[in-house]
Formats: C-alpha cells, sequence, structure tokens
C-alpha cells in the first residue's frame, strides 16, 4: 500500500471491482493489474452500488445523525441522517471532514509505548493491556484518573463504572468549548445546572448576546435549520435578528442589525431590556418575575446606555419588539466568554424569562448534553497531579495541553507515574504519554450517543478499522479482566455486549415489546431513537437576584483581545485536516493560517496593514500572527480565532499559524471555566506575510453580485429593487452610440443562447440559491471537496490564487466606512453553467461544451490545458491542475495514503494540465437516470440532490429541472427575488440567486 | 432473468456435469446468444501457447462453463444487471459446485486450495477502460445489449482475450447505429 499509487489505483479502489489495465484502450497505459474477487459474498454490497450505514457523528458535542456512503467496503461520503431530529440530513464542514478523521495519514497505528530513549515504539495489544493492567495494580485503583471529553451514553457510564470497580473516583471531564457560563447562570437563575434546547424555528426575533449559534454553539446544524426557518424571508413576511457582540462573526452575517458595545457589557443590555419588558407589563412574564422587579428597577435604558454605549432609545425599541412576540434571547457563546461571562448568561436567562419565552423557545427538559465537565475540573485535576495523588491517568478525546496551555497540564504530568492515551493522534497530550492505545475513528466504532435527553443516536462501524487500532471500550473491557474487577456489567467479553445491554435496559424504559432483535436492528437502521420530553415548568431560584451584584466591565489597558472558536476547526480538533486548513474562514477568508483581526481604525493607528505581522503580548503569553482588516470589529478589540498553532498533532496541523490560547488567564474564572477576553498589547513586528486568503475583493465595486432588498421593500409600495440599489453606485454611463452596440449584439447573443440551451423536451438542471438563508458556513465547500475528488493545494498555492475548491463562498463587505455599520453580503459561487457560455467557443478542443440537458461540461480527456475557457470565464469558477495532485511522487501530492480511500469511485480524478469545475454533481445526475431507468420511469423532482444542496444546514441550495414549471427550483427561480449573477453579460445561466432580505425596520 | 431462472441453469448445469452428459439444451439464455445451432463441445486438447489474451492463474476455461454447460454469463458475473460493475465470481460461487465436481482437474485444486487457505485468485484484468470513462454495465445489459456484442464469444473462448477495441469510435459507432445518446457525459465524467 504504502509504495506509492497510480492514479488508476484512485478509481477502482478494491476487490471484485479491481483496478487496473492491460493497456489495451484510452489514453493511459500501465502493467497488467488485477481483479481480486471476494472469498464470499458480502451480503450488503453489491459491487459497483454504494451501501449506506446510518452512524452518527463525534466531531463535535451535537451528534448529529449520518448517513455514511459506502463503496466496496470504504467509506466515501458523509451525509446527514434525514432521520435524525438533530440534523435532519444536513451536515456541518466539519462532520463532512469526518472521512478525513477515519483515513488520516497521521493516524497512530499500532499500540505504542514510550521507551528509555523517550522514542515510541509498537508493542502488540496484549502487552499493552498487560503494561496497564500492572500499572493499574502497583499504583493501586484509587490512584487511578480518567479525563475523557464530553461523553454522554454507554461509554461514558462505563467508564464511571470501571472507575468505581476499580475504587476511585478519579473521573474528570473537560470540554473546551463547555459552556461553563451558560450552565452556572443556569443554576443560579432557574436552580438547574443544564443546557436548555432551544427553538429557533418558533422565534421570530432572535437576540444573540455573542452566542455563535451558526458555527459552534450548541449544535450548529439544527440552529442553522431552525434560524433560517423561523427569520428567512417566505410568504412577504419574515423574523428579525439582532447580534450583540464586539466583533461581527460568522454568525451575525444574517443579522439584521449588529450592536457592538463595550466588551464586557452585554449582559447589561440584557437587563435593562429585562426592565423595560417588565417595567412595561409587556410579554407574558409569569407571576413570580414580578419578584425581579426590584433587581432589575437600577438597569435603566438610560443607565445601560452608559455602561454599554449603546443609546437608550435602541434598548428599549430592543425590548418592544422582544416582547412582541415569539422570540428567544442567546448567551453562553465561548467567542464572548469574558469573566463575566455568566452573569451576561443569567441576564438573558432573566430577559428570556420575563418575556415569557422560559418553556416556549428555552426548553428545560429535553436538556442539551453539549458539555460535561468543566475547565475547573481540569485545573482541579492538575493540582491533583502535582500533589502526587495521581498515579495512573488515562486520557480520552481531550488534548489539554494544546486547548488549555495556561492550566499547567502538560507539566504536571510529570508527577504522573503512568500516562495512558487514546488518542487516535500522537497530539501535544500523547506526546507526553507513557502508552498510546490508539482508539477506533468513531466510523469504526460500536457507540452510541445521547445529544439530548431522550434523543438516542446508535454508531455502528461503517467498514474494517483502517488500522491496528482497538475501541477503548473494549481495551477498558479488556483491562477490567486482568486486574480481576470484571464484575456485574463489567463481566462482558466487547464493548458491544456492554452497549447492547444498556439497549436492553432503555428498551424496557421505553415500553417496547418487541424481541430485542428487532428492536436493536430497526434502531441501528435509523441511525437511533428519538423519543419526545416535554419541556419542565422552570421558575426562578432564590439566586437569580444575585445579578445585582454584578460590575459591568471590559478588560482595562490596550486591546481586548477575543479568543473565539474557529467555525470549521472549533477548538483545535479540526486542524489535521487538509479540507478544513484549505476551507476559507468564512469571515477572514484565509486559509491554512491565523490571523488577528482588527478594525481599518487600529489599523491605521498602528499603521499596519493587511498581512503585516502583529505581535500580541498579555499578561500570560505572547503571539504573532498577521493582522486582517475587518471593519467587523470595534475599535477597542482584537480577535483571534482558537484551533492553530499546533506543535504536533501531525503533517497538516503542526506549525500552522499560532495557539491563541497561550494569551489567555490559566485561572478558572468563578463560573468554572476560562476567560476568552484578555488584555493584550498589539505591536508591529516590520515583518509582513501575504494572506493566503481565498478571495480577490472585499468589495463589490459596484457590480452587484450580491444583491440585498429589504423587507419593506419586498411587502411595502413600489417594490424597491437592491439591483439598482447597488448597480450604479461606480458604474460607469453608457453613452448612447455604443448603447446601440449592445444592443444588437444583446441579441445576436440571444439566438445563440437558444440554440445553447437545447430548448426542448430534455430537462434543464439549474440551482436556485436563497441568499436570505445563506449562513457562509461553508459546509457546501466541503461537502464539494467530499464528493467530487478535489485535491488541497496547500497555503502557497492558494496565496497564488491557484485553489481547486469547485464552490466558494464570496464574502464582501457593503458601507462600513468612518464607522457606519457594515453590512456582509455572501455569494455561494460555483460554474453557472450558462445557457450561453462565454467557455464554450473559446475551447479549442470542444473540452467544454453543452450537453442536452443544460449542463455546461468539462471532458477531462479532451482537455489540453489552454486555459482559454478560464480566462474567459466571468464567474472565475473554473480551476487548473497545476500539479499532479494524484500522484505521489509530485511535491504537491494531495493524498497521502490512506486518504486516498476515500475518494469517490464514480468521479474521475483529474491529473496535470487538466481543467476542471463544478459539474452539477453529473454523477449523481447520471446515477438516477440510470437507476429510473431500470425501474422504467421518470426521474422525479428532488430525487438528485447536489452534494452542496444536500449539506446545507438551511436548505439555501434547490437543484432540479428548470424546463419543469412544477419543480421546487423552477418555482423558486420564479421568485421575485430572483437574479442572475452578471446577467446583464446575457450569459443566461442556470443559477438563479434570491436576493437577501434585511429586516432593517421593525416590524 | 430472474435469480431462480439463474438458479435454475447452474442446477442443469450440475446434475449434467454429475452423470457426465453433454448438454443437449438447445435453448438460448437472455444475454448470452450462441451462434452455431448445434451443441456446442469444448475442445479437449488445446495448446495453451497459442492462445489469445492474458494467462491467468487458473486455467479456467468460459468454453466448457458458458459454452458447453450453457451456464448463464450472470450467475458468475452476478451484478451486471444491476450495477455498473458486473460483478467477479466470489470463490464460494465457484466453490458451489467445484467442492463436488471436478476432482482429479490440476485446475480444480488450484482453487480448492486457495479456498481451503481462506485465499483469494488474482485473475488478470482483461477489459478495461480507462478511468476517465464510466461504463454502466447495467443500462447495457437491461438494453439487451448482449455480453457478446462487446466481449465476443466468450462461450468459445479456451482462454477469454480481448474482442473489442474498446476505443471510444467503437462505442459510438454504437451509439449512432442504435440512435441512443452520443453526449460525452453520459461516459466521461
Amino acid at each position: 500500500m504504502s509504495d506509492g499509487f497510480s492514479r488508476r489505483k484512485f478509481l477502482k479502489v478494491l476487490g471484485a471491482t479491481g483496478g487496473g489495465a492491460v493497456a489495451l484502450s484510452g489514453c493511459s497505459g500501465g502493467a497488467a493489474e488485477k481483479l481480486i474477487p471476494y472469498l464470499v459474498p458480502p451480503e450488503d454490497q453489491i459491487p459497483g452500488k454504494a451501501t449506506w450505514y446510518a452512524s452518527t457523528c463525534r466531531e463535535c458535542s451535537a451528534g448529529c445523525g449520518l448517513h455514511v456512503r459506502t463503496r466496496e467496503g470504504r467509506a466515501v461520503k458523509v451525509e446527514g441522517n434525514p432521520n435524525s431530529p438533530i440534523n435532519q440530513g444536513k451536515l456541518c464542514a466539519l462532520g463532512q471532514s469526518s472521512l478525513q478523521g477515519l483515513y488520516n495519514p497521521d493516524r497512530v497505528r499500532a499500540p505504542m509505548e514510550r521507551t528509555a530513549s523517550g522514542q515510541f515504539q509498537e508493542i502488540s495489544w496484549d502487552e499493552a493491556i498487560a503494561r496497564v493492567a500492572s500499572a493499574i495494580t502497583q499504583q493501586g485503583g484509587d490512584r487511578v484518573w480518567f479525563l475523557t471529553g464530553n461523553e454522554a451514553g454507554s461509554f461514558d457510564a462505563l467508564i464511571n463504572e470501571w472507575l468505581a470497580a476499580l475504587g476511585s473516583s478519579g473521573r474528570v471531564s473537560f470540554e473546551p468549548l463547555g459552556y461553563e457560563a451558560l450552565r452556572h447562570a443556569n443554576n443560579e437563575v432557574f436552580g438547574l445546572d443544564t443546557l436548555p434546547s432551544y427553538d429557533l424555528a418558533a422565534a421570530r426575533f432572535v437576540i444573540s448576546f455573542g452566542t455563535d449559534f451558526l458555527e459552534t454553539w450548541m449544535n450548529p446544524v439544527e440552529n442553522a435549520r431552525g434560524f433560517t426557518e423561523g427569520h428567512s424571508f417566505a410568504d412577504g413576511s419574515m423574523g428579525r435578528y439582532v447580534h450583540v457582540e464586539p466583533r461581527l462573526s460568522m454568525t451575525a452575517f444574517l443579522a439584521d442589525e449588529w450592536i457592538a458595545p463595550i466588551p464586557g457589557t452585554e449582559g447589561a443590555l440584557a437587563l435593562a431590556m429585562a426592565q423595560v419588558v417588565l417595567g412595561e407589563g409587556l410579554g407574558t412574564a409569569p407571576r413570580d418575575a414580578r419578584r425581579l422587579s426590584e433587581t432589575l428597577a437600577p438597569f435603566t435604558p438610560e443607565n445601560a446606555s452608559s455602561v454599554t454605549g449603546i443609546s437608550a432609545d435602541k434598548i428599549t425599541t430592543l425590548a418592544r419588539e422582544f416582547a412582541s412576540g415569539p422570540s428567544v434571547a442567546l448567551a453562553g457563546g465561548v467567542g464572548a466568554q469574558h469573566g463575566e461571562a455568566h452573569s451576561t448568561a443569567a441576564a438573558v436567562n432573566i430577559l428570556n424569562y420575563v418575556a415569557g419565552n422560559v418553556g416556549q423557545t428555552v426548553k428545560f427538559g429535553p436538556d442539551l448534553n453539549a458539555s460535561a465537565g468543566s475547565y475547573q475540573e481540569l485545573s482541579d485535576l492538575v493540582s491533583s497531579m502535582n500533589a502526587g495523588a495521581v498515579g495512573v491517568l488515562f486520557v480520552h478525546g481531550s488534548n489539554p495541553s494544546y486547548s488549555a496551555p495556561g492550566s499547567g497540564f502538560a507539566a504536571a504530568l510529570q508527577n504522573v507515574n503512568t500516562k495512558v492515551s487514546f488518542s487516535r493522534f500522537l497530539d501535544e497530550t500523547a506526546m507526553y504519554c507513557d502508552l498510546i492505545l490508539p482508539d477506533h475513528d468513531p466510523l469504526e466504532q460500536w457507540n452510541d450517543y445521547e445529544p439530548r435527553a431522550g434523543a438516542y443516536a446508535l454508531q455502528q462501524p461503517v467498514m474494517r478499522p483502517v488500522f491496528d487500532t482497538r475501541q477503548t471500550g473494549d481495551v477498558v473491557l479488556s483491562v477490567a479482566g486482568s486486574v480481576g474487577v470484571a464484575r456485574a456489567g463489567l463481566a462482558v467479553a466487547t464493548y458491544k455486549e456492554y452497549l447492547q445491554g444498556r439497549w436492553q435496559q432503555l428498551q424496557r424504559r421505553l415500553r417496547d415489546r418487541r424481541p430485542f432483535e428487532t428492536f436493536w436492528l430497526e434502531s441501528l437502521q435509523a441511525g437511533g431513537v428519538w423519543t419526545d420530553i416535554p419541556p419542565a415548568r422552570v421558575s426562578l431560584a432564590a439566586s437569580a437576584v444575585n445579578i445585582a451584584g454584578t460590575v459591568w466591565s471590559a478588560p482595562t489597558g490596550g486591546y481586548t483581545l477575543v479568543a473565539y472558536p474557529s467555525s470549521t476547526m472549533l477548538d483545535g480538533r479540526g486542524a489535521n485536516r487538509s479540507w478544513l486548513q484549505e476551507l476559507p474562514d468564512p469571515v477572514s477568508k484565509v486559509t491554512w493560517s491565523s490571523w488577528v483581526e482588527m478594525s481599518p481604525h487600529t489599523a491605521e493607528t498602528l499603521d499596519i496593514a493587511e498581512g503585516d505581522i502583529v505581535r500580541l503580548e498579555s499578561d500570560h503569553g505572547s503571539l504573532e500572527a498577521p493582522a486582517f482588516i475587518y471593519p467587523g470589529i470595534r475599535d477597542d478589540v482584537v480577535a483571534v480565532p482558537m484551533g492553530q498553532g499546533h506543535t504536533e498533532f501531525g503533517q497538516y496541523a503542526k506549525g500552522v499559524g499560532a495557539n491563541v490560547s497561550v494569551l489567555l488567564d490559566g485561572a478558572p474564572t468563578v463560573f468554572g471555566g476560562q476567560s476568552h477576553y484578555v488584555a493584550v498589547n498589539v505591536s508591529k513586528t516590520g515583518a509582513h506575510e501575504r494572506l493566503a486568503k481565498a478571495s480577490g475583493q472585499n468589495r463589490q465595486m459596484g457590480r452587484g453580485m450580491a444583491q440585498a432588498t429589504t423587507l419593506a421593500a419586498l411587502v411595502g409600495e413600489g417594490h424597491g429593487d437592491g439591483e439598482e440599489e447597488h448597480r450604479g453606485e461606480h458604474a460607469v454611463p453608457v453613452p448612447e452610440h455604443v448603447q446601440d452596440v449592445l444592443d444588437r449584439w444583446q441579441e445576436d447573443q440571444w439566438e445563440d443562447t437558444r440554440h445553447g440551451n437545447y430548448a426542448g423536451e430534455h430537462p434543464r438542471w439549474g440551482l436556485a440559491i436563497d441568499l436570505s438563508k445563506c449562513t457562509g458556513c461553508s459546509a457546501c465547500v466541503t461537502a464539494c471537496q467530499a464528493e467530487n475528488n478535489i485535491p488541497t493545494v496547500g497555503k502557497e498555492q492558494v496565496a497564488r490564487g491557484r485553489e481547486m475548491s469547485w464552490i466558494r463562498i464570496e464574502r464582501y463587505f457593503e458601507d462600513g466606512h468612518d464607522g457606519e455599520p457594515v453590512e456582509i453580503r455572501l455569494l455561494p459561487m460555483m460554474c453557472q453553467h450558462c445557457g450561453n457560455a462565454p467557455c464554450e467557443p473559446v475551447c479549442p478542443v470542444y473540452a467544454t461544451y453543452h450537453t442536452p440537458d443544460g449542463l455546461n461540461a468539462q471532458i477531462y480527456n479532451r482537455c489540453i490545458g489552454t486555459r482559454y475557457c478560464s480566462n474567459n470565464c466571468p464567474y472565475k469558477v473554473r480551476y487548473f491542475n497545476f500539479y499532479d495532485y494524484p500522484n505521489s511522487a509530485d511535491p504537491h501530492f494531495s493524498w497521502p495514503e490512506p486518504l486516498h480511500w476515500q475518494l469517490n469511485p464514480d468521479v474521475t480524478v483529474r491529473e496535470k494540465g487538466v481543467m476542471e469545475k463544478c459539474t452539477f454533481c453529473v454523477q449523481r445526475i447520471r446515477g438516477a437516470q440510470h437507476q429510473a431507468r431500470l425501474e422504467g420511469r421518470e426521474v422525479q423532482d428532488g430525487e438528485i440532490q447536489t452534494a452542496c444542496q444536500q449539506t446545507c444546514p438551511a436548505d439555501a441550495i434547490v437543484f432540479g429541472d428548470l424546463n419543469d414549471p412544477n419543480s421546487r427550483v423552477s418555482q423558486r427561480s420564479h421568485d421575485e427575488r430572483g437574479y442572475h449573477v452578471l446577467g446583464d453579460l446575457n450569459t443566461y445561466p442556470g443559477v438563479t440567486y434570491l436576493k437577501k432580505v434585511r429586516n432593517t425596520v421593525a416590524s | 432473468m430472474g435469480r431462480r431462472a439463474i438458479l435454475g441453469a447452474c442446477l442443469t448445469a450440475a446434475t449434467i456435469l454429475a452423470v457426465g452428459v453433454v448438454a443437449l439444451n438447445p435453448g438460448n439464455t437472455l444475454g448470452q446468444e450462441a451462434t452455431q445451432a448445434g451443441p456446442f463441445v469444448a475442445p479437449a486438447d488445446v495448446d495453451t501457447n497459442a492462445l489469445r489474451g492474458p494467462r491467468q492463474p487458473i486455467f479456467y476455461r468460459h468454453d466448457i462453463h458458458a459454452g458447453q454447460y450453457e451456464m448463464d454469463c450472470r450467475y458468475c458475473h452476478y451484478t451486471a444487471e444491476v450495477s455498473s460493475e458486473p460483478g467477479i465470481p466470489t470463490i464460494s460461487t465457484c466453490m458451489g459446485c467445484h467442492s463436488i465436481i471436478g476432482s482429479g482437474n490440476p485446475e480444480v485444486q488450484k482453487l480448492r486450495d486457495a479456498s481451503s487457505e481462506g485465499r483469494s485468485i488474482e485473475w488478470i484484468r482483461v477489459h478495461d477502460l480507462p478511468d476517465h470513462t464510466h461504463f454502466p454495465h447495467m443500462i447495457h445489459v437491461n438494453a439487451e445489449v448482449t455480453c457478446q456484442e462487446c466481449h465476443g464469444e466468450v462461450q468459445e473462448m479456451v482462454q477469454v482475450f480481448q474482442f473489442a477495441p474498446l476505443k471510444m469510435g467503437w462505442c459510438l459507432d454504437c451509439h449512432i447505429e442504435r440512435g441512443v445518446t452520443t453526449d460525452c457525459t453520459a461516459c466521461h465524467y
């Protein structure tokens, strides 16, 4: 496997379908290759056809359901499970990239132990388990500690049971995105140390207090769906969304209004709003809310105005809007987790409570299991380690050496006799361990997870393990046997049996009387069991009044640094995946790097240009990173995303960017978390680097590509048009004599257009993209990369503008000059499949042409790489293979073994010198057409989903036949908001965009 | 033809083999039109050096299985009707008959050895299209294109060789003749 591989091996990856040629046909050569049949036909595999398995995504705490597409025994694509109530068939970019976790070339391939020389050496599993057992015996069961990430399910139960059997109480959970502030606030205001679920679909007014609910907060995919359902324009109305944060995050892109208070004071705004709601008797406050009147009395809009810097009128208006209908206020985002974040969250709880939202849009009862443990617990573990109380430490699913450098965890490890890591990677924590017992990837595991109370999601192995790894549950059970504590529940041979035992109990609890085997198989097939838990009745706790004592203030001195979780890599767990590294950040569009966001005013003050390396110094550490100038951030704030700056972990993560966590205060806050705000000094180093940004322009220059309108314009008199609003901003008026020529040219082109489009009985495939729904999350970009075998090209090539991603999210700034509010416009841009495509006539070899069903086709084997098509494309959506990305001998090799196992066998892998671009997932179109033909029927509307559409959490993309007037895409395309990007070039695109709608005036 | 029919064909073949009688069934099975009128008898002695096509790890004879005993192609190439890939018989498919019959034949012994050792047979691929070409077997089989049109009279081949050029022009000739799609993206994507 490791001896390099040819392009042909990519495609026909396995066994029965074989791969290879005797160089008899086509243009590629090669030695005789083999067809290797199965010994016994697998029941559930048909060579050449996909087999799907339901499982659960474990990349973050959301617990989305998965449908994994496998071909010939290998997972090649993940999609959302439509049965799962969490994600309803959708996935985020991180979830899409889970295959790169499975096939990551840097995975630990076998158990290893540290030798006397400090190197790791492979050992057998039997040896490994014997080592662990002897360490436990030697140290004593009560000196065993177990650190995990967020677990909720059978594995969690097993660890607790196992530790109890050993006589240990050393269970610690640490989740870097742990929502400690929100849990603390829920406890203080309602007496509940839990995280409720939020019903964003039901809310017509959403106000977020620094909560990145479309990026990382709780379950972003569910949030995106609910939010766009409740907020986006439909049938003449829409919701309203106000975002309150010093920084305009990706989540705030769709905000109708962005309010940037003085950092750390947003809670005062929430309290003042609550005061107005209660004082004016708005909303449907529960009876006991009156108890707060006295507490809230000092928080008048005027007082809050002086604290937050927001005008009193604004606060009053917001409060009235908030109470006027179904609404929700959100708090607890990690990016706004300052030292008083628990008070902010408490204030927001009070605001929700007095407006009557608790029980309606905020539901305690169906609680989310989005976090477990706390930073405080980790900090206590460090103290115990330093005190010599920890003899054997097991680490699973957590990497505190990287994510909490200020905690002193890495140094404290020296005081632990035996450190055992279950990490799948040699990450910063595993590197300090004595034994590494690599766990299966989640896609290779039997397991379960309870994303929220009443939702039981199952994981099943979708393929055989890639490496000699072993599931931690099985290892733990073996160790229990070796040290002689395998009693009661632990007396099972495998973790799968343990899991099934728990599911038998679950079946009894659910009063399901069918045979267990039926229940189990049906649950596996569905991906889990979903029950509804009604919202509990909640009342105010006595401690709710404690909020009165809060002092709302920002860190003093210098600039306030905000360390916010990356929307794609979260706390850094996704950093060793080339797809995510190359995925342009939704805000900065930067790839393969960290950056420091600062406002144009700050940059001017400090004489910093984009790409200048700046140095940030806090009391706790320092870092250097290039500057990114962003009009969506306050002048007194700088921001750096988390997730980069790994010193270990793997080839894609190591040495990329800087770890912002080193700047943060390591001491736990009063709410048991870590403050993500810290005062920093910003200075220029004099060095400069060209940011590897995947965007050419930050502004539209009057070209009107990403258009927007307002709700008032759509429902009011006269139907204002966003196109005019931006067209003409810089457009030069056309002289009369030129206009005449243009008109005639247009007429001629129209004739061609009809030829090109093959009007008639064929379908014309097209997309409709609703910009009032697109959140910018970029899940579509990664989904496309996965589906279409798109290589990653690396930082240097991206900086040269040679990225290969077929779909990109263009992000434009509107306004935002001299302190006026900035608006963000988004535009998912892929090949427009023009009916009159400029690329087609310039190809000298007919490699690009128009298919009868309206696709702008690119035939790789015809392409000779003149690049004329790309030069003539007004949308810049054609990508050229400058290097031989699939060739292991090429320095730009993109799929080191076993990453290439993921390649989609239905799509040709392109080689050097070939142009490529979006195909509308033609392999899916042809696949559906073939299937329909076999079944003797027509292709149904909705049967074909492009990869981008299928994963889009906001359901912004619709694909289908434009010639069918009843198709969803036709109907959307005829929406009054529909327009074509650069449509005046007469390209007759197959992609229709629906203008973004802003609800600028309170409705 | 459904699964039952395929099984029927197999049973017929097995029964006939067991009693050592040459197949007399004159009926052509779908997807495998024999060209000559009378019963086909595979030659007993062949000069293996003179044969076309790559030499396989086991001297498996299509002419005996598909020709003389008239086994349906799809008994072994079991997914040709439903998948792009025709399917290569698993060892257990071979052993379905050869655990009983063929004792004493050194080539059958190779198969039995592989089966008992849990080893697969690495056949040399004869028909291959370049990777930028997608050929859906199921569409062609269901359009009643016989296997022989592309693969030749395999049921008479002592050793399988590539019969057709498999060049694009050759594909297109047939597509044009039948009036079916000649769009590039029918095969290239």
